[in-house]
């Protein structure tokens, strides 16, 4: 890889500085923007790119921005920087290094969508990230890249910064709107979605950090030099946070058409030991665990879908041969257990009595019967949830692991000796 | 009304093809269609949220194809139906044309039976000491959907302190909660009071309250109707009976006028709870606190259980039969050495219309007297006859009002004169309906208002007039409607013309600009209805502000048809029936005069018997002193006024009918215990006009008998033959001689139709309030505005000046009614005490500073007429030079302020000593 498009700190030191941000051609795609093109233009650009929603869902950008009804304002833009998801710090990287080029997709973003007030909804325990951004807002603000009549125009855009309370559950966008108006942080029932009714019921875009990150670059160099890298269906690069049993983990952001095993051995420097993968969650904790077997595959949003999986947020946790993965489930679902807002009952009382069979099993008195008890909790949740939380606690580490490493479970059943 | 055949969709459920309008849920389509969807989160009444996940279905939409969008069809031209790849929660789901729902698939079966059992695994299932046992949706559904066995274990279940109280009257039982949320959303968006929210997340998610006092709202009680499961019970009702034991009878809330409808519960001769009864056109599914709560009087200890004659100067316990002869001979007596002008019957406005007409028949014939009149804290007003004209027109339902529809409320407290009434107002409004609020200080009504402008206590009438001089101005009036259904409108004209509009705001203080606005949108509206209450007729403008609101409604033609009119919010349960039964000395029964000779004439001969002509004394003369015997029933005048003791002493002879020893009946010479409205039938009338039927459930304490009953044994005794057999034989006459009573046979109003079935499909829905087959009973009866023929009167009375400044007297004191106060029949509801605040009275920061007064701090306050003390609170929301006081509250002692008659001017000062102790 010879340049990143949205990690750029790594290649240009104290960019987050906004003179070296400028000096490396930052803001110079908004200048251009609001002076050469129109806010259809802009949309226009993203939605030829190809773009995918870097949240998790992978939703194309540019068509979830078309969904908002005309006519209706104002609009609201959401940054969705509720980073939360276990194993996932690409969000952070950005926030922390490299805070002014996703303000500048910010900015080129609520110009497309043409939203005047954009709010950033920040994970809590992010204190660098906060101040980070804060700096950033207000370096903007001087510099007139934000505020009223920006850079002379008629186009006026506010970004505020919410610091979130620490659940969850408010990555997800409704409750996260929810928060973000001071209520209960609970998902709302979709439809309507919020493009047509988000914050405060009015129309509302919410975008991921990364992918609001991409923005400047795919205005300015066009969709077709974006499309140069990644897949057909999955254009652009992505961050993979990698972590677990790893020898170098940590942020690598590659097209979207590497594999997991370049990824794995030749960015990742293979497993300590050089013991063997013994699965590996691609997308964060609500993705289902591959194994061993799939490591061929690319890392992109369809092939993670066709093995059975998702890419999530791209969050890519590998467990060597070592791993009780019966174990490491039991820790994941406690984690979602605690998490589940409680809003819908399938995933309140699923995810803890999940939970509380696990704990069973991890004591040792557990018997053969609980597995399949698992099984058919787990698929009582499947499907029936309000938001994606419960479904993802269910396929994700209770089901996936369940089919695939069931020895793993039997091996925390007593053995009652026969007589 | 719109079409309601217009743009109908079908919908295919279970096979069964069904038309429905757009937009509706998907289980209400269901319903329609007679299949049932378990819900449990769901409600008609609240905004849907899909938490509980129990209605889930199979929906699918018919194909379309992408350029043309038509719907595609398979080789056999069935139209081909893309399924949803999840099951939806049907009670979000809107339907669309050609939409496919499935609800009995082994997929939804099992969804069902999975959410079933998830919400039993954190339930303690502890029915057998449940108060919701019997009537319960988790344990009908159970029944019907769910697994018979958990797998989940017992000991992993959550346990928690049980119950807490949520609030004086509401008991939280966590263990039982299954997070519907039904609570929450009836606190925020019926009630209006968001004072209940979700605590913590996940599985410890609880039910808290934020208010404090805690769950501070006047409608808690309905919270326990719509709630699941038992996790939230009424703390009066608490272990106090199994719902299937308790006998339901059909009745009407006895305390204020908007009559709501209800179920009195009983069982081993006493009422165990009141439970709404639907009726849409009154209260729907709610009723108040007051209403729930506020039934103690009835099983009282202390009600008057047998007759008591005073004999050597004490009254001593006698048989009827000693009382009625003695009670009939001690009449007798006065009316022969006196005249029967020495002879006179007040009566309260809470008796039902049978013993209110018969009380009157009693007066003017066993008496001979027309000294008749009801007994009223304010006498003078209360704008019955106006009502008669132009009250609100037959089939009113504020539940039809919305975008188009105005309603204007001048000089009242809606939330605490008539808690339903203000929630429908509120509901209107929420619905598009225009509503201005005016009155002399901010109510919690004005939070819904489009206006709300604050007025000049007393300028209520200017503020009307106002309205009318600019609708005349701008011809904003209904020209026509004036022609052809009015008279008197050029003396009126004449009237008005003494007045320019900037006189007019000046004397509301008000803008020009206001009272220009709200004019326009008045004069405009589609359907108007106009209220007034007890603000309004203590700040004396009465006579004038009630004539210029009915002015208002007749030269804007919005009389005569439903929803438009006059809806005085009148003080007690039968304040309307009190004054159509001709409880009156001016009047007859139906409001003809005395001197209508037609009237007398129809009387005589349905009485046999003659009747006084002369007019008689109204209440107020009638405690002047100077009469020799009176007969009182159902009302406390020593009790409200106990600077009428002395009155009450020099009587010859004092009757008092009643259900409690009250200050006037401890003065009586012949005490006669009364049946309350639980033990008896009879009907009241709302302040709508609406006649409603209550029938009797429990037996009333030791001999009691019901009012009309002692009357007509009275009456036979002093030579007079009624003959009433029961209350339907008087209601029979009634319909007989009050012409708008024609066709109010009880056989007319709910009769004996099967009620109260509620069926475990309610119970999901619905809630534990009580169905009606009918949904709505009652019958209002017809104002003369609604005969074409009538000629409406538009009289002129000029506002009353305004009274100048008093340096002397700085502030107003305005007597303030309360929804909760020390009442006869509040104060015998323990439970209630804790929303009875003690003897008060709010001024606002800057009038506090004035008379340097803190809060909390025990204050004199004096009125020309007498002072009292009471306690300070500063702050709220009191304009400045106002100074608020609750009636009715224990020890105030606040009748030596004359307040009770109306606003008085006063001061303030702060005394050493603390409040002492309630006197009477």
């Amino acid at each position: 890889m010879e340049e990143h498009i949205v990690l750029r700190d790594l290649d240009v030191p104290g960019i987050d500085d906004i003179d070296t941000y400028m000096a490396h051609g930052g803001y110079e795609t908004l200048k251009r923007a609001l002076k050469e093109m129109s806010p259809e233009d802009v949309t226009q650009v993203v939605a030829a790119s190809g773009l995918r929603g870097r949240g998790g869902a992978g939703f194309p950008t540019g068509r979830k921005w078309m969904f908002l009804p005309k006519g209706v304002y104002p609009r609201y833009l959401v940054v969705n920087a509720a980073e939360g998801e276990p194993g996932t710090f690409k969000d952070r990287q950005i926030l922390e290094h490299n805070p002014h080029q996703l303000l500048e997709g910010i900015i080129l973003t609520a110009y497309a969508i043409e939203a005047e007030t954009a709010y950033i909804y920040m994970r809590g325990e992010y204190l660098k990230a906060l101040s980070q951004i804060q700096m950033a807002i207000q370096a903007a603000h001087e510099r007139g890249f934000l505020g009223n009549n920006i850079l002379g125009t008629d186009f006026s855009c506010h970004v505020y910064l919410h610091r979130e309370g620490g659940a969850y559950i408010c990555g997800e966008e409704t409750a996260l709107l929810n928060s973000l108006e001071g209520r209960l942080g609970q998902p709302r029932v979709k439809p309507p979605f919020p493009a047509a009714k988000g914050l405060y019921q009015k129309p509302t875009i919410i975008n991921n950090v990364e992918t609001l990150t991409n923005i400047a670059p795919i205005v300015e160099k066009g969709a077709d030099w974006f499309r140069s890298f990644g897949t057909e269906q999955s254009p652009g690069t992505k961050i993979y946070a990698l972590s677990g049993h790893i020898r170098r983990p940590g942020n690598y952001e590659l097209p979207m058409s590497v594999t997991l095993r370049e990824l794995i051995y030749d960015y990742g420097g293979g497993i300590p030991g050089d013991r063997e993968v013994k699965a590996v969650i691609p997308g964060g904790v609500s993705a289902p665990a591959l194994t061993r077997e799939h490591l061929d595959i690319t890392m992109d949003f369809n092939s993670l879908m066709e093995a059975g999986s998702m890419l999530g947020s791209g969050a890519v946790i590998v467990f060597d041969e070592t791993t009780d993965m019966a174990w490491a489930a039991h820790r994941m679902m406690r984690f979602f257990s605690q998490e589940s807002c409680g809003k819908c009952s399938p995933c309140r009382e699923g995810t803890y009595w999940i939970v509380n069979i696990m704990t069973d099993l991890m004591r040792g008195t557990g018997d053969v019967s609980d597995i399949a008890l698992l099984e058919a909790v787990a698929s009582q949740i499947q499907g029936n949830t309000l938001c994606p939380l419960g479904d993802a606690a269910a396929g994700g580490p209770t089901l996936s692991t369940l089919k695939h490493f069931q020895e793993d479970y039997i091996a925390h059943v007593p053995v009652i000796s026969s007589q | 009304m719109s079409d309601r055949n217009e743009k109908l969709v079908t919908v295919i459920i279970d096979g069964i093809e069904i038309r429905v309008p757009p937009g509706v849920m998907v289980v209400e389509a269901a319903k329609q269609a007679g299949i049932e969807i378990p819900v449990f989160c769901y409600h008609p009444k609240l905004t849907p949220v899909g938490m509980c996940r129990m209605c889930l279905g199979e929906v699918g939409l018919p194909a379309r194809d992408r350029e043309t969008g038509e719907i595609q069809v398979d080789d056999a031209g069935n139209p081909i139906i893309r399924w949803f790849p999840k099951l939806q929660t049907t009670c979000t789901t809107r339907v669309s044309d050609g939409m496919v729902i499935r609800t009995q698939s082994e997929q939804v079966a099992f969804a069902r039976r999975a959410v079933l059992e998830f919400l039993l695994s954190s339930h303690p299932l502890d029915c057998p000491v449940c108060d919701k046992g019997g009537e319960c949706p988790l344990q009908d559904l159970t029944y019907s959907y769910g697994p018979g066995r958990s797998r989940f274990d017992y000991e992993d279940k959550f346990h928690f302190e049980k119950p807490v109280p949520l609030g004086p009257l509401i008991a939280l039982d966590r263990e039982r909660c299954i997070q519907c949320a039904r609570c929450t959303r009836f606190q925020d968006e019926v009630a209006g009071d968001p004072v209940l929210s979700f605590e913590n997340r996940g599985r410890g998610m609880e039910i808290v309250t934020y208010s404090d006092p805690p769950f501070n709202s006047k409608f808690s009680g309905n919270t326990t109707d719509i709630c699941p499961v038992g996790a939230l019970t009424s703390r009066d009702f608490r272990f106090r009976g199994r719902a299937w034991e308790l006998t339901n009878t059909r009745s009407i809330c006895p305390h204020c006028a908007v009559g709501c409808n209800i179920i009195v519960g009983h069982r081993a001769g006493e009422i165990r709870r009141i439970m709404p009864r639907e009726n849409n056109a009154v209260n729907e599914i709610w009723i108040c606190d007051k209403g729930r709560f506020g039934h103690h009087f009835v099983n009282s200890a202390d009600r008057i259980k047998t007759p008591m004659i005073r004999k050597g100067g004490r009254l001593v316990i006698v048989e009827w039969q000693e009382a009625l002869e003695y009670t009939a001979a001690r009449l007798r007596e006065v009316r022969a050495e006196y005249g029967p002008e020495a002879l006179g019957g007040l009566s309260g406005d809470r008796a039902s219309n049978e013993d209110l007409y018969v009380f009157q028949r009693f007066v003017r014939t066993a008496l001979g007297s027309n000294n008749l009149d009801q007994w009223r804290p304010l006498q003078d007003v209360a704008g019955s006859e106006l009502v008669a004209q132009v009250g609100v027109g037959s089939g009113t339902n504020l539940m039809d009002l919305g975008a188009g529809d105005a309603i204007l409320v001048v000089g009242a407290d809606v939330e605490e004169e008539g808690p339903i009434l203000y929630l429908r107002m509120k509901q209107a409004s929420e619905r598009g309906a225009y509503l201005a609020v005016v009155n002399g200080r901010p109510t919690k009504l004005a939070r819904y208002a489009e206006d709300a402008p604050i007025i000049r206590y007393g300028g209520e009438a200017h503020f009307v007039l106002g309205l009318l001089k600019v609708m005349f101005e701008e011809n904003l009036t209904d020209s026509e409607f004036v022609a052809q259904r009015t008279e008197g409108i050029d003396e009126w004209i004449a009237g008005l013309a003494q007045y320019d509009l900037a006189a007019l705001a000046d004397g509301a203080s008000v803008s020009v600009d206001d009272l220009q606005r709200i004019a326009r949108t008045l004069a405009q509206a589609q359907n108007l209805i106009v209220s007034y209450g007890h603000d309004a007729l203590v700040a004396g403008s009465g006579p004038a502000l009630i004539r210029a609101l009915a002015n208002l409604l007749l030269v804007t033609g919005h009389v005569g048809r439903a929803n438009n009119g006059l809806l005085p919010i009148l003080p007690h349960n039968n304040s309307q029936g009190a004054a159509d039964m001709g409880v009156s000395p001016l009047w007859l029964p139906g409001y003809r005069p005395l001197d209508d000779e037609a009237a007398r004439r129809h009387l005589t001969e349905v009485w046999g018997d003659e009747l006084p002509s002369s007019p008689g004394l109204d209440a107020g003369a009638m405690v002047q002193g100077g009469l020799r015997s009176l007969f009182v029933m159902g009302a406390d005048p020593v009790g409200d006024r106990p600077d009428l003791r002395q009155v009450f002493e020099e009587l010859d002879f004092l009757v008092v009918q009643e259900l409690f020893m009250t200050d006037t009946a401890r003065m009586a010479d012949v005490v006669l215990p009364a049946a309350a409205f639980a033990e008896r039938d009879g009907t009241f009338t709302n302040a709508e006009r609406r006649v409603q039927r209550f029938w009797e459930g429990v037996d009333p304490p030791g001999v009691a008998r019901p009012d009309w009953e002692i009357l007509t044994d009275l009456a036979h005794l002093m030579g007079h033959r009624f003959g009433y057999a029961d209350a339907e034989d008087v209601m029979e006459e009634i319909s007989q001689v009050v012409p708008v009573y024609a066709g109010m046979q009880y056989s007319q109003l709910g009769g004996e139709a099967p009620f109260g079935i509620r069926t475990r499909l309610h119970f999901v829905y619905e809630g534990t309030s009580f169905v009606s087959p009918d949904q709505e009973t009652g019958r209002q009866w017809p104002v003369a505005a609604e005969d074409e023929k009538v000629r409406l009167p538009i009289s002129w009375i000029a506002p009353s000046e305004m009274p100048a400044g008093d340096p002397d007297y700085p502030l107003l004191l305005v007597p303030q009614k309360r929804l909760y106060d020390d009442g006869t029949l509040i104060e015998r509801s323990r439970i209630l005490e804790a929303w009875v605040p003690p003897p008060v009275i709010y001024i606002n920061h800057a009038d506090a500073r004035r008379f340097g007064v803190e809060d909390g701090d025990p204050v004199a306050v004096t009125s020309p007429s007498g002072d009292t003390k009471l306690t300070a609170k500063v702050g709220g929301r009191v304009p400045a030079g106002i100074a608020l006081i609750p009636l009715g509250l224990l020890g105030s002692g606040v009748w030596r302020l004359g307040i009770d008659r109306g606003i008085v001017k006063g001061r303030l000062a702060p005394v050493k000593e603390a409040v002492v102790a309630p006197e009477s």
